[in-house]
């Protein structure tokens, strides 16, 4: 009778082994590697076209001023590809303005890596938290400033904190204010509540602001859905607007 | 190994083994013994080894076929290598319906299809080998043509994997997406209809409904907003035609596990009868971090033409 307990034993402990050897083999790699799941699809709970500073105006200098200034002279005049190639070539809109969007967008976190998946003309930006080297450019293609930049992350308890360098100068924060190469993009993003999320963006660019100021972007977990086909070139060449109205 | 006779009408051809292969290359193995006995046929005597059997001469071309095989060659492919795996890089899951992961096609570039998966040239009817010389002489006469690729438009399932940039497939009980490097593309592939029935508009990567046959995941891609160009020279698929994917994943425990992607290409505008290609896609978990693309700051230029400096293609 021992032996028989003794066998029965051994044959649950082999199943329970192996459920759990199954259910790790199974785990997704985004609950192996991020302490916290951002994932799902997400908008902006108040869409808007300019990022506003948490407190006060933004921060000019002399330079950033002057800029600012011939950007809304430009803007009059509806000269937009003169300074924003988003609304004249729906070239991709880079970071921090993908964050402003109105559609909505996706998070996925796999291998460590963050993609966000908008479906405002499948515009594509990643954070690298994995802490991996990065992979081999036989392009030299990272030399070339780009409008998302390289954006290197890490969690600081359930907060992702992304630097993004790189940027091309090509870029608008928002639909006005402009930056320079030298810009570094610092973005804190977290979980308010499981359907809210929160995107603390801190602009540091000396050349255009007397110092980094802050601005916080605020999402709402929205139902899953497949994104419909978004071509922005397609509204263009039908003179239809680059950003649909909401 | 096996010989294969294919006489059916209008285009294939005797395909050789291996052996029959190297004999012909070989020039002189090709001696036979005729039927009856007697010496065997002198060396040089031309033609394909009989091997003693009595075979019917093949068919004459078909328009079609003469049409095709006048055309200049294609370019020839390339790949960019990838390092073996690390022994610690992560694996796939063993769930053979997980296909999540990232994935880089491993062949060179196929810039035309020339060849179905059997070697067995791709079956065109005269309409289809029309569209595909017009294609590949515009190109030769320096007037190619306005294609989705060349104008920063999803170019369609078969190109958008093509490719030689990585992509990542996401699943979710609704539906599977894959989400490519080049042209930031995505192709959604429906599991649940119930939950995402067509879209009001088509869609350049048409509308793909996706089921599990055992481990293979099974998607049929139709009701393009466009004709498609399956691969650069434009072999050609009408916007009425369909393409059946048969996706699976293969470990063969070699640390090198792959994705592999059947298409049957189905269009009886432009071809006699559907035919299939195989495509394979290393597990590269190391290139998920893609290179943006963002083909939308020369192609909207509004200062150069919109068609990118390429001409109309005629409508058929």
């Amino acid at each position: 009778m021992d032996m028989m307990k003794s066998h029965r034993h051994q044959r649950i402990g082999t199943l329970v082994a192996a459920a759990l050897v199954a259910a790790g083999i199974l785990a997704s790699a985004a609950a192996q590697s991020a302490p916290s799941n951002l994932e799902g699809v997400w908008k902006i709970v108040a869409p808007t076209k300019t990022l506003k500073p948490i407190s006060g105006s933004v921060p000019f200098t002399p330079q950033g001023r002057k800029q600012y200034e011939e950007n809304k002279r430009l803007q009059a005049k509806g000269a937009y590809d003169d300074y924003d190639i988003t609304l004249s070539r729906c070239n991709n809109p880079g970071v921090p303005r993908l964050m402003m969007t109105p559609e909505r967008f996706k998070i996925w976190q796999r291998f460590g890596v963050v993609t966000f998946d908008f479906e405002w003309n499948r515009a594509l930006r990643q954070i690298d938290a994995s802490g991996q080297p990065p992979r081999e450019d036989m392009l030299g293609r990272g030399l070339v400033p780009t409008m998302t930049g390289t954006s290197k992350g890490h969690w600081e308890g359930d907060t992702l904190v992304a630097e993004t360098t790189n940027l091309s100068d090509r870029t608008l924060l928002d639909d006005l204010v402009a930056h320079t190469q030298d810009i570094k993009v610092i973005e804190h993003l977290r979980l308010l509540d499981p359907d809210t999320l929160e995107d603390r963006i801190t602009i540091d660019d000396p050349a255009y602001f007397q110092r980094p100021w802050d601005a916080v972007l605020t999402y709402r977990r929205q139902p899953a859905a497949v994104f419909p086909e978004d071509v922005c070139l397609d509204r263009l060449e039908a003179h239809q607007p680059v950003f649909p109205p909401r | 190994m096996k010989t294969e006779l294919l006489w059916k009408s209008g285009f294939e051809r005797v395909i050789l083994t291996g052996v029959a292969a190297l004999a012909l290359a070989a020039g002189g193995v090709g001696a036979q013994a005729p039927p009856n006995g007697g010496p065997p046929a002198a060396k040089g005597a031309g033609g394909p080894p009989t091997f003693g059997l009595d075979l019917p001469p093949p068919p004459p071309m078909t328009p079609a076929e003469k049409l095709v095989i006048g055309l200049p060659a294609p370019m020839p492919g390339a790949i960019f290598p990838t390092a073996p795996l690390a022994a610690d890089a992560p694996m796939p899951t063993a769930d053979p319906r997980d296909l999540e992961g990232t994935w880089y096609h491993n062949q060179a570039l196929a810039f035309r299809m020339q060849r179905d998966m059997y070697g067995v040239p791709v079956p065109y009817n005269l309409d289809g080998a029309k569209v595909l010389a017009r294609r590949v002489n515009s190109l030769k006469d320096g007037a190619p043509y306005i294609n989705a690729s060349a104008i920063c438009r999803p170019p369609g399932p078969q190109w958008q994997h093509d490719l030689n940039m990585p992509f990542q497939i996401f699943q979710s009980p609704d539906a599977i997406e894959f989400v490519f490097e080049e042209y930031h593309g995505r192709w959604n592939v429906i599991m649940d209809p119930a939950k995402a029935s067509p879209p009001r508009s088509k869609e350049y990567m048409g509308y793909s409904a996706g089921h599990w046959d055992g481990s293979t995941l099974v998607v049929e891609s139709s009701n393009f907003k466009q004709a498609l160009w399956l691969d650069v020279d434009g072999t050609p698929l009408s916007a009425n035609g369909k393409l059946i994917q048969r996706i699976r994943k293969i470990d063969n425990g070699d640390h090198a596990p792959f994705l592999e992607i059947m298409t049957t290409v189905v269009d009886p505008s432009y071809y006699t009868r559907p035919w299939t290609v195989v495509r394979t896609f290393g597990w590269q978990p190391g290139l998920t971090v893609f290179s943006e693309y963002n083909c939308e700051e020369q192609i909207g230029d509004p200062s150069v033409h919109a068609d990118a400096g390429l001409v109309p293609e005629p409508k058929d």
